[in-house]
C-alpha cells in the first residue's frame, strides 16, 4: 500500500510534457515561445540553433524545444523529433507565396514515425495582419483534413505579437497530452 | 513493542488480575489477525478484480475491432464501397478510445499488461493502416494529383497577371475561397513605382506589402508597413521607410536595398548591396557577394514614422550578420561591409525624382 502511494506521488510530481516547436522561418515560433512566457518580444533574431524554455503552465511543467526554421537548418529538426508529447506547427499566415512550402514541409513531418503519437497544434499566426488568411483557410490550403485520422489535432489562430489565441491553443494542447500520457484526476 | 511486553509479562507476574490481562490479551491477538487476514485476502483480490475487469473491457472491444476489420477486408469489390471509409474511421475511433483505456488505467495495472496492452493497439494501429492501404489505394495519389494541379495553375497566374498595387480577387487554386492577394508590385520592368501608406491619417490600415518578380525598377515605399515579402528582383533599387514586423527576401540579383526593420531574412542574394537598420541581426542564406551598409533613406516625416515603429535609433546590428551557410567563428566569404567610399550618401525619396547626393 505504502510503495503503490509513493509511486503515485513521484509520477504527479513529474508532470513535464516535451514540445517541439517547428514551422518555416519567419513564422513567429520564438516570438510565441518569449510572449507566452511574458518576455519582451520586441528584438528577437532569426534563430540559429534553437532555444528551450521551461515554463510551469496550469499544473504541468513544459519542456519547449525552439528550433531555428531556416531551410538549412530544417535537416536538424530531426534531432529533436524524440520524446515529444506535442508537436506545435507555427505558419505565417500572411505568406501566401509560401503555404505551399508551408504544406509540404509538414506533410514531411507527420511521416515522421517518432512523431507518430505526438498531439499537434497548427498556429495559424499573424492574424493581427490584414491580408492573414483565417485559420480554416489555412487548415484548407495545408490539407490537414487528409491527415491520418489517428492524429490529436486541431488549429488555432493567433498573433504572437498581441498575444491573442495563444493560450487557447496552450490550453488545448496541454489537456490533450495530460488525457493521453497522465491519469485523468 | 507492546504487544512483547504483554506478552512477557504474564510469565514473571502472579498478578490477581493475571486472568483478565490474559483474556485481553487473547482478544487484542485475534482482533490482531483477523485485521492481518482481511487485509492479505482483501487487497490482491481487488486489485486483481479490477485488473480482470479491465483485461476483459480490453480484449472485448479488441475482438469487436479485430471483426470489423475482417469483414472490411472480406468486402467483395472495395474500391467502389462508399461504406468503407467512414467504416474505417469507425475503426480508428475506437482504436484510440482503446488506448485512452489502457493510459487510464496504467496506474493500477501490472506493468506487463500495460506493455502488452499497449503492444495490441500498436498492432491494430498498423493492421488498420495496412487494410486501408489494401481497401482505398488511391487516397494517396489523389492528393499528389490536387497538388501538382496548383502549382500549374499558380504557374500560369504569375507569367499572365501583372497586379497594380491594388488588391485583387484571385481565384485560388481550387481551394473553395477567394485569397484577397496581399497589395504590392508584381512583375513590372524599368519603371519607378511609388507608394506612400498614408497610415498617419489612419484610412488605410498597417499592413504587408508584396514587391515580386521586378526587373530594372526603382521601388519607393514611404510610411509604416507591419510586413514585407521581396521576391525576384533583378536590377531594381528598393527604398522602404520602417517595416514594424519583419522582412523576406528571396532571389535578388544586382541589386540595392535600402530598409529598417524588426528582423530581415535574405535568400538567394547575389550581388546585392544591403543599407540596413535592424533591432535584430540581419541573416543571409544561400546568398553571395552581398554588402552591407548602414540606413541613409530620407523623405519628409521619416524621422517620425522611424520612433513610431521603433526604430528610431541606429543599432549597429547592420553589420552583424548571421550566415546560415557559414556556421565558423571566422568571417563569411559570402558577405562583406560596404567600403565607405563606395556608400552612397543619403537618398532622397520625398522629391519626384530622388536625387542621390555624393
Amino acid at each position: 500500500m505504502g510503495l503503490l502511494s509513493i509511486i503515485r506521488k513521484i509520477k504527479r510530481k513529474e508532470k513535464e510534457m516535451r514540445i517541439l516547436m517547428v514551422g518555416l522561418d519567419n513564422s513567429g515560433k520564438t516570438t510565441i515561445v518569449l510572449k507566452i512566457n511574458g518576455e519582451d518580444t520586441s528584438v528577437i533574431s532569426p534563430t540559429l540553433g534553437f532555444n528551450i524554455k521551461t515554463i510551469t503552465y496550469q499544473k504541468y511543467t513544459l519542456n519547449i524545444w525552439d528550433v531555428g526554421g531556416q531551410k538549412t537548418i530544417r535537416s536538424y529538426w530531426r534531432n529533436y523529433f524524440e520524446q515529444t508529447d506535442g508537436l506545435v506547427w507555427v505558419v505565417d499566415s500572411s505568406d501566401l507565396r509560401r503555404l505551399d512550402d508551408c504544406r509540404y514541409e509538414l506533410h514531411n513531418l507527420l511521416k515522421e514515425e517518432r512523431l507518430s503519437g505526438a498531439s499537434l497544434l497548427i498556429f495559424a499566426n499573424k492574424q493581427d495582419i490584414q491580408g492573414a488568411l483565417s485559420p480554416d483557410e489555412i487548415a484548407k490550403v495545408l490539407n490537414l483534413e487528409a491527415m491520418d485520422n489517428s492524429r490529436h489535432w486541431r488549429i488555432v489562430g493567433c498573433s504572437a505579437y498581441t498575444g491573442d489565441g495563444l493560450l487557447d491553443g496552450f490550453d488545448w494542447l496541454v489537456q490533450d497530452i495530460a488525457s493521453r500520457i497522465y491519469m485523468l484526476d | 513493542m507492546e504487544e512483547d511486553d504483554h506478552l512477557s509479562k504474564p510469565t514473571t507476574t502472579t498478578d490477581p488480575s493475571d486472568s483478565a490481562l490474559q483474556r485481553k490479551h487473547a482478544a487484542m491477538i485475534e482482533r490482531l489477525s483477523n485485521l492481518h487476514q482481511s487485509r492479505s485476502t482483501r487487497k490482491p483480490e481487488s486489485e486483481s478484480n479490477s485488473t480482470s475487469s479491465f483485461l476483459s473491457r480490453f480484449s472485448e472491444s479488441k475482438n469487436s475491432i479485430e471483426s470489423t476489420l475482417s469483414r472490411i477486408r472480406q468486402t467483395p469489390d472495395p474500391h467502389s464501397n462508399p461504406t468503407l471509409k467512414p467504416e474505417l474511421d469507425n475503426v480508428s475511433l475506437s482504436i484510440s478510445n482503446l488506448e485512452k483505456l489502457v493510459a487510464e488505467n496504467s496506474f493500477s495495472l501490472p506493468s506487463y499488461e500495460v506493455r502488452t496492452c499497449l503492444k495490441t493497439v500498436a498492432d491494430l494501429k498498423q493492421i488498420v493502416e495496412q487494410v486501408a492501404c489494401d481497401v482505398i489505394p488511391k487516397k494517396k495519389f489523389s492528393f499528389k494529383n490536387k497538388s501538382t494541379k496548383k502549382t500549374t495553375t499558380q504557374n500560369d497566374d504569375l507569367g499572365v497577371r501583372v497586379l497594380d498595387n491594388n488588391s485583387q480577387n484571385v481565384e485560388s487554386r481550387d481551394l473553395g475561397f477567394k485569397v484577397l492577394d496581399s497589395p504590392g508590385f508584381r512583375g513590372n520592368e524599368n519603371e519607378v513605382l511609388v507608394k506612400e501608406f498614408n497610415n498617419r491619417g489612419s484610412d488605410e490600415e498597417i499592413r504587408e506589402f508584396v514587391l515580386s518578380d521586378l526587373r530594372g525598377c526603382e521601388v519607393r515605399l514611404m510610411g509604416n508597413i507591419r510586413a514585407l515579402f521581396v521576391n525576384k528582383l533583378i536590377d531594381c533599387k528598393v527604398y522602404v521607410g520602417p517595416v514594424f514586423g519583419s522582412v523576406l527576401i528571396d532571389e535578388a540579383k544586382d541589386c540595392v536595398f535600402m530598409m529598417a526593420s524588426h528582423q530581415i531574412r535574405i535568400h538567394q542574394a547575389k550581388m546585392c548591396d544591403f543599407y540596413l537598420r535592424v533591432r535584430s541581426r540581419p541573416i543571409i542564406e544561400d546568398s553571395n557577394g552581398v554588402r552591407f551598409a548602414p540606413y541613409c533613406l530620407k523623405y519628409d516625416g521619416i524621422e517620425k514614422d522611424l520612433e513610431e515603429a521603433n526604430l528610431g535609433e541606429e543599432t549597429g546590428n547592420w553589420s552583424n550578420v548571421d550566415d546560415f551557410k557559414w556556421l565558423r567563428a571566422v568571417q563569411s566569404p559570402n558577405w562583406s561591409i560596404l567600403p565607405e567610399n563606395e556608400r552612397l550618401g543619403a537618398v532622397d525619396i520625398s522629391t519626384r525624382d530622388a536625387k542621390i547626393s555624393c
